[in-house]
This record gives structure tokens, sequence and C-alpha cells, in this order.
């Protein structure tokens, strides 16, 4: 766990800049500035052979000398690039590995904030902050040390250079640089403040945008796409102009940059130029001075630049900085102390909780919960119970009083103490990314780095989600996966037991809901497609839209006679709907048994309105109306009838696909023999890993569902529960279901769980505390959002496994539930107005007497 | 292989005109428009039974009308543990049953099951609302018809019920008992 404990060595927001800069890598920035050391030398030496050149190779006309000269000159300067390029990769290598830990330990140190931050911080804000704006620092802290010594290092050497040829024309030459020293640091700081505004209206902007993609829902609700636009429209048109002005100033520096660079020769050739005539200068020692004169320009330039980015990186830095600058609460990590191990004595003593303005949520809140006691929030909405709840959670402090937990300050408690022994389910939880396993592991995954805390195994994982209620959604789930090969092998078998179940001692039951495969038989519940090749291949080469681009298989379409036919099908599907649905074409209901997908519509319109007979000589037309025939389902597409003489040369077709394409004998799949032709080294793409509809296959290309019916579903309706019922009871009995709910576990369930229903994010949260097994379980409304079947299911479990075993704090609405509660705390306006057990507050004829009064 | 080329027919190959045909017979599809009934042919569905098979069951959410093509069902309804024969319809008299499916969402009063082998005709109430939105004109017409002929079924049934109730069914006055 690096980067725990980092608030206690100083707040990261506190720190400058220059100390990522200075602490981190220090061996490498050394070997960097070696590099460059050496490297000076061997950007100043080509100088010296250019004025040997002239003055000694050419002047005494020494062949020999011009060789070695140009040699040397040469070589030092490949030398000198290598070591540039080597520094540019170095520099960069540097600045990435200080921005990563950066990025770390400051979302380290975000992640930790008090939760009133994040009730006015913006998403958009800290999201921006936490990439963008970060990024932008990288690349200059990978040169922040590296370019300056540099620059300043080259400068002195060219400078000292210039001074050895000519001290006069040196101090010439360096006349104009204290008139760039006014001048760039004034346009400079204009262009710093533009900056600055530039960041703050970026990030303005992009809490709009993240407002806007959070509330998309009521924005379509509303139809209010004018007013958001409106709202971004103002930042747009401000960041425009912002632009406008920071490139002018931008562009101003680089004329200003330009103008001085060219003054310089002017002053060379002048002055340089007469002291040659005059014979007081050597011509090559012109020629090296004005070389040097364009060299020492390049440092004087990277040293501007690199003012530029120092100031851009110091103002974006502050700036996130600042965002985030404030204390985590609670230590991460107990100092010097194992995390603890607690009972669940809950203590609270005068406890008031204030937010910002002043305003009491809660005062004067004193209650004792013992151990294992099980209490009940109960109270008028806006009473503050599910901010007591959170208080208990630490996820809120206390703004007065003392709250203990086994006689210990909840405030000298760490977040992982907390973590370990406390689990909390909120009304709206929050669901990761992810699979369904690893939302349930969330919260052991988290303590179990810090603690000896044991993974729960497969049995105990299972037997959670079966307490609360998820079995169902998790077979529903294993039920639709597609598996690979790999996923599959471990379940194989099972999942093959499980078709057999269903092919042979659920088979009448079954077969008025299903169409079984059958080699010998027309499935009229399946595709043209799927009467033909009677398979599927691993790679998807005969998947219906390659079909018609397969060789192959057209052959066999032509020698079989049936591409004409099959191509008069596609046509008259096409007219069919057209004619039909011309005016329901932008209604996908009227398509869902139809080969043709809504979106086709337009594009078969306009492929009819060209043909001129249901036998087109253009390919593509031909492609497109066989990818409809082969669509085709007999018993689901009542839009046209197959005539049955079809139905005995497909089947005819299929024979010969099997045996000339893919090659096997389909008569096998009526013995029990695996005919399948996994991928062997050296086989024509055509074969490999081609399964055939045999009892003895899986599937790779179908759901576990469609393998363990092992036909086609005639209609949704047939295969209803009372199917479900007997085929969840025979494999239950032979222990297989575990099997498809491991599968189920690895659904993934969306950004946010978007794939999963309102009950089955509830459930899933209340499963992910309950697997944690801590000592105090805090429910906040936790059942709120299910349905009273498995609202009763939990409540079952709080009576009997968590009995005498666990601390249960829940805020509850349904006053119904209350009886099974040890005690119940009733409050109002922030206040504790009773508390007791049921029958005493019943007897007492108060507030909590009226409520129930109320709700019945 | 040297099959016999067969280039199927378009007209043979279109299989709504039946359905349309068969529709166009119930009273309640009579005097619609082409354009209705060739809808509601298309977003039929054909729906298979073997004799004793349950269609329906009582308590359930009714969602589609069924229209008899082929043999006989049995409508009956539960009452204190007991089974009430409703009726007997056969595809003879161009019978159909769920048809209040199509109007509202409630549950099925009665259940049915196949008498012999059967095959049915169901449209759903979601089709049925589809195509009444692009024919407001004819929707007013349906409605009337399919109450009309509950009202005529609940008539047939209660006549039935009569006929076969015991003869000591009628009180003088409610307090006998």
């Amino acid at each position: 766990m690096k980067n725990m404990k980092t608030h206690h060595s100083g707040r990261i927001t506190e720190r400058s800049l220059f100390y990522w800069i200075l602490r981190r890598h220090r061996s490498m920035q050394l070997f960097l500035l070696l590099i460059i050391i050496v490297s000076l030398f061997f950007k100043v030496f080509p100088l010296e052979m250019q004025k040997r050149i002239i003055n000694e190779a050419i002047y005494l006309k020494e062949l020999q000398l011009l060789y070695l000269y140009c040699g040397l000159y040469i070589g030092a300067v490949t030398i000198a690039g290598l070591m540039k390029y080597g520094m540019n990769v170095l520099q960069v290598y540097i600045g990435q590995k200080i921005l990563v830990e950066m990025r770390e330990e400051l979302y380290q140190h975000v992640l930790q904030l008090p939760l009133q931050f994040y009730r006015k911080m913006q998403a958009g804000t800290v999201i921006s902050a936490m990439t963008a704006e970060l990024n932008a620092i990288g690349f200059f802290l990978g040169g922040a040390i590296a370019i300056p010594i540099t620059s300043v290092l080259t400068f002195i050497v060219f400078i000292g250079f210039m001074f050895n040829l000519n001290p006069l024309l040196a101090l010439l030459s360096m006349g104009i640089y204290p008139f760039e020293l006014v001048v760039l640091p004034y346009l400079q700081k204009k262009y710093n403040k533009l900056n600055n505004k530039r960041v703050k209206t970026t990030r303005s902007m992009a809490n709009v945008v993240n407002e806007s993609i959070s509330g998309i829902h009521e924005i379509h609700g509303n139809t209010s796409y004018e007013l958001e636009e409106k709202k971004l429209g103002s930042f747009i048109k401000e960041l425009h102009a912002l632009m406008n002005k920071l490139f002018i100033v931008k562009y101003g520096i680089k004329f200003a940059n330009n103008l001085f660079q060219s003054l310089g020769p002017f002053i060379l050739f002048i002055v340089g130029g007469y002291l040659a005539i005059n014979g007081e200068f050597t011509l090559g020692a012109l020629v090296a001075f004005l070389s040097a004169y364009e060299k020492v320009y390049d440092p004087w330039k990277e040293l501007i630049e690199y003012y530029q980015s120092y100031q851009d990186a110091k103002i974006r830095y502050k700036q996130i900085m600042q965002i985030f600058d404030l204390d985590p609460p609670h230590l991460l990590l107990p100092p010097g102390r194992d995390i603890l191990a607690l009972q669940g004595n809950i203590s609270f003593k005068n406890v008031r909780f204030t937010v910002p303005g002043g305003i009491k949520l809660l005062e004067n809140i004193s209650f004792e919960i013992k151990k294992n006691e099980q209490v009940a929030l109960v109270g008028y909405s806006g009473s503050g119970k599910s901010t007591l709840a959170l208080l208990i959670a630490q996820l809120y402090d206390a703004s007065r009083g003392s709250i203990t937990i086994d006689g210990a300050s909840i405030t000298d408690l760490c977040k992982k103490d907390i973590g370990k022994n406390v689990a909390m389910i909120a009304q709206h939880p929050f669901i990761f990314s992810g699979s369904i396993a690893d939302n349930l592991l969330y919260g052991i995954r988290a303590i179990s780095e810090n603690s000896n805390k044991e993974f729960p195994s497969r049995k105990r994982i299972l037997a959670v989600v079966r307490d609360v209620g998820l079995e169902d959604d998790l077979i529903r789930f294993g039920l639709q996966a597609v598996l690979s090969q790999e996923q599959c092998r471990p379940f194989k078998t099972k999942f093959l037991r499980m078709r057999q179940i269903v092919q042979t001692g659920l088979r009448d039951e079954f077969s008025s809901a299903i169409e079984f495969y059958d080699a010998d038989k027309y499935l009229y519940y399946s595709s043209i497609r799927d009467n033909l090749v009677f398979g599927d291949s691993v790679n998807g080469e005969f998947i219906i839209e390659h079909l018609p681009d397969h060789s192959g298989f057209m052959t066999l379409l032509r020698d079989t006679n049936l591409e004409k036919p099959l191509l008069t099908i596609g046509f008259a599907i096409a007219t069919e709907t057209v004619n039909l649905l011309e005016d329901f074409q932008d209604d996908e209901f009227f398509f869902r048994d139809n080969p043709m997908e809504h979106k086709e519509f337009t594009f078969y319109k306009e492929l009819l309105a060209r043909l001129k007979s249901p036998q087109p000589k253009n390919t593509e037309a031909r492609k497109f109306l066989l990818i409809l025939a082969l669509r085709f389902i007999p018993g689901k597409h009542s839009i046209i009838s197959l005539p049955s003489a079809m139905e005995k040369k497909i089947l005819a077709a299929r024979k010969m696909f099997q045996k000339t394409i893919v090659g096997i004998n389909v008569d096998c799949c009526k013995e029990r023999s695996a005919c399948s032709l996994p991928e062997k080294k050296g086989e024509a793409s055509s074969l490999k890993g081609f399964v055939p509809l045999c009892p003895s296959e899986y599937l790779y290309t179908r759901t576990l569902l469609d393998n363990i019916l092992f036909g086609a579903v005639k209609s949704d309706q047939a295969l209803d529960e009372h199917l479900r019922t007997i085929a969840t009871q025979a494999f239950e009995a032979e222990n297989l279901l575990d099997e498809v709910m491991d599968i189920g576990l690895h659904f993934e369930v969306g950004s946010k769980g978007d794939r999963l229903s309102g009950g089955q994010k509830q459930k899933l949260a209340i499963a992910r505390a309950f697997l944690k097994d801590v000592p105090i379980l805090i429910m906040d409304e936790a059942t709120a959002s299910l349905d009273n079947t498995s609202q009763a299911r939990i409540q079952g479990l709080l009576e009997n496994q968590f009995k005498n075993r666990k601390t249960v704090v829940s805020v509850i609405h349904r006053l119904d539930l209350t009886p099974a509660y040890d005690k119940i705390i009733v409050l109002k306006a922030g206040r504790i107005v009773e508390q007791g057990t049921y029958e005493q507050l019943m007897k007492q004829k108060g507030d909590f007497y009226e409520l129930t009064r109320a709700e019945t | 292989m040297n099959l016999p080329e067969q280039k199927p027919d378009i007209k043979a190959l279109t299989g709504l005109a039946d359905i349309q045909e068969f529709l166009n017979r119930f009273f309640i599809f009579s005097g619609a428009p082409d354009g209705v009934v060739g809808l509601f042919a298309y977003l039929a569905k054909k729906e298979e039974y073997d004799k004793g098979q349950m269609i329906l069951s009582e308590g359930r959410r009714c969602d589609r009308i069924f229209l008899i093509k082929s043999g006989e069902v049995d409508i009956f309804q539960n009452f204190k543990e007991r089974r009430f024969h409703l009726q007997l319809l056969s595809h003879d008299s161009l019978n159909y049953f769920g048809e209040l499916a199509l109007l509202a969402e409630v549950d099925w009063f009665f259940s049915a099951r196949a008498w012999t082998d059967i095959t049915l005709i169901s449209i759903s109430r979601k089709a049925f609302s589809k195509v009444m939105e692009r024919y407001p004109e004819a929707y007013k017409s349906m409605v009337d018809k399919i109450i009309n002929s509950r009202i005529h079924r609940f008539v047939d049934q209660q006549q039935y019920l009569m006929d076969n109730l015991a003869i000591d069914a009628w009180r003088e006055n409610p307090d006998q008992s």
C-alpha cells in the first residue's frame, strides 16, 4: 500500500511544483545532467572545426587537413544530435514518471476528501483537473531542470567561444538581449493572465457538459435542448474571445523574438565585415562567429519557451491544488497499531450536526446501542434519520458531542477501522462498472489488503446471492452469456447434461415451446441460413452477411438450384414489406417479425425501385436479396410463406454443405459422438472451428440458454414460467445451477450498473454488504426500492441469520417492519423524540403511535 | 446433385392473403379498411396446442385475442375450488375469446384449454393499439364491435349457466336460506 500515509507527511496540495521535480527520480535527473554537460563539448567543437576548415585547410590548400577536419566535424555533429535525442527521451520519461506519481497521490487524496467537499464540487471540475490539466503539467515536468541548465550552460559556452574569437563583436551582438528582457516578460505576463481565464472558462464548460450528460433524461423529457445549448453557448463565446486574445499575444511574443533574432546578424555583418576587410579578423573566424551567434540564440529561445511553459504549468498546478486544498478528516491507516476488530457497541452523547450556513440537521442526539442489537431509525421525512446513519459510518463528522464505538471515539478511528467493521447500504447504492462479481467483492477487496480477511468461497458467495434473492437474476444473466471455448471448458459437461435433461426427460413438456434441432428435419423456427449451414463457425465465416460473398456456399446454391428461388424469396419479402409498411417504416415494432430491419427499409425500397426482376444481374442487389432470404424464418415471419418443395431442396443442400464445404457427415449428429472440427494446424480456414448443430456439441457462438434448449424457441410466451420452473427443478436436482450462476457472476453490469434494474442494483448492494460480514450493518432505507416479497426476504435474514450476530441500524419507512427490531429510535426535526421497544412506544401513544396510525 | 430447377412464383409466396381472408370472416374485423385487416394479418401469430393443453389461466395477465382456426376450445372458471364449464367454442361458428385484452390491461377472468388439437391465430394488444394509432377513424367502430360481442358472449354464458343450475337456485326473499 504505497502512498497511503500521504496526508500525514504534509498535505499534498501544499507542495510546490518543484517539490515533485527536486525530490523524485534524482539519480535519473543527475544522469540527464551528465549527458547535458558532455553534450556541450560536442556542440562547440564543430564551430572550432568550421574555423579551421576555412583558415587552415582551405587557406593552406591542405587536402589531408580538410578531410580530417570535415571528418571530425561530422562526427561531433552526429554525437551531439544523438545526445540531444537521448536527452529528449530521458526528459519525457522522467516527466511522465513524476506525473504518474503526482496523479496517483493526488487521486488518493481526492478520494479521501469528506462528502461535504463533493456536495459543492462539480464532477466536471475534478475530472478536468485530474486529467487534461495534469497532462499539460506533465510536459513541463520532465524538462523542468534539464532545459534551464542546458540552455544556460550552452548560452555561456557559446558566448565564451564568441568572446574568445572577438570580444568587441561579442559585446555588440549581446547588446540586444537587455531589450528582450524587458519586452518579453511584459508580453508573457499578459499571456499568463489570459491563460488563467482560459483554464477557468474551460472548466466551467466541462461542468456544463458533464451536467447535461448526467441529466440527459431530463433534457430529453423537457426537450430543453436549446436551453442547454444556450448555457454552453455563453461559455463557448467567452472561450472564443479569450482564445483570440491569447493568440494575438502569443504571436506577438513570437514576432518580438524573430525581430531580435534578425538584428544580431545585421550588426555582425556591418562590424565583422568591416573588420575582415581591414584584415583585423579572419574569414574563418567570421564564419565561426556567425555560426556561434545563430547557435547562441537557440538556448536563449529555449529559455524563453521554458519560462512560458513554467508560467503556464505554475498556474495550472496552483489552480488544481487549490481545488483540493483541504485535509481528509480521518487517517487512512491506524498509526502504530493494527486495524481494530470492533464488537458493535455504539454510543451517541449530545451530538449535533450542522451544515454550512449554520443549519442544524441533528441536535442533542443521545442513545446507546448494545452489541448485536437491532435498531430501527424512524421518523418523518427530513427528520435526520439518514444523516444519523451516515454519522455512524463516519461519512459525516459530528459538529459537537461525542460518538463512540466500543468506547473509542469515532474521531480517533481511522478509515480502515470503519471499513473493516462497518458495512453500509445506501438507498440508492452506487454500482461500479465491471462484473457482478467485481461489485459483490468490492467491499472485501478494499479491506483484504490491510487485514487478514479471507476472500469468500464460491459457495458462500452463491449462498449470499440466494439469501438476497438475486439468484434468478444471476441465472438469467448466466443463460444469456455467450461463452468462449476457454470459458466453457470447465463446465461443458454439465451444460451438455442440462441439454440432455431437456432433450430427453423433459422433451414432451418442451416440445410445445421448442423446435429441437434435428439433422433430418426442416426447421420452421430456424432461419433458412440455419437450415442450410446447420451449425456455426467460431470465426464467423458463415454468418448471413458473409455468405453471399462465400464462393463455396454460392457454388453450392447454384449446384442445388437454390440460388434463383432464394433470390425470389428475398425479392418477395422486400416487395411485400415495402408495400405493407411504407407508413410504418419508422416504428421498430412492425419489423420485429420481419427479416428486414426497420433501418434497412429505405435501402430496400430504393433497391426495389431499381430492380426489374427478382433475378437481378447486379452482384450487390443479388447479395442483399439473398441476405433477406437467408434470414427468413417460416414459423415466425408471416410476410411470405415457404413453398414446401423448397424444404426438401434445402435439406438436400444441408447435407451437401456439410460434406463438401465443412467436410463432415451430418449423420454423425444422430450418433452421440462429437462431429465438430476443432482448429487444427494446417487446415484450410473454412474448416476451422465449425460446430454443427449436434446434440453432443457445445455451440460457442450462441448463448448458454440456446445451448441448453438446443432448438429454436417457437414463441417466447410458450417458454413460460411453468417450463422454466420444471427445468430449474431438474437442473437443481443434479446440482447444475451453480455453474450457470457462476457464469452469471461474470455479467458486465455497464456504467453505473445501467444494465441492471433498480431492484437488481439494490439486491447487489445488499449482497455486497452482507458478504463483507462485519459486526455493524447500517441500512439506509436499503430495501425501499424492493418489492414486498424481496423486502420480506431481507427482513427475514435480519431476524434469523443476523440475530445476536450483528449490530444493525436500519433507517426504515415501513413501520410494519419495526416490531422485529430490539429498539426503535424516533426522530422529529433533527431531535430524538422517543426511543424504546415497539411495545413500549405503542403503549406510550406518542409520536411513534401517531406515525403507525398515519400509515394504516 | 441435380434437382429440378424451380422458380417460385412471387404471388404464390405471399402468405398474408389467407390470414386476411380468415380475419375478414369475423364480426369484429368486418367492415374495417383493407389496410387495417392486412396489418392485423401481418402482425397475427399462429399458435398450436395439443388436446388438453392449457391455453391461458385465470389470474394471469391477458395480452391478446385468440381466433380459433381449427379445433375446439373449452372455456371454464374456477369458483370455490370447483370448476365450472362456461362454453365450448368451435372453429365452425367463427369463434374467438380474449377480445377484452385488446382494450384494457386486465387479468384473465377465465381459463381456456384445448378440447381437441387446435390452431389459433392471436393478435396482441400492443399490435392492436399500434395499428389503431394510425387508423383512429376505424378505432371507434372496432371498440363498439368488441363490446357488443362481449355482451353477446356474456348473455350466452349466463344462459348456459342458468340452463345448468340446480332448480333450487331461486330464493323468494334474500333472508331465505
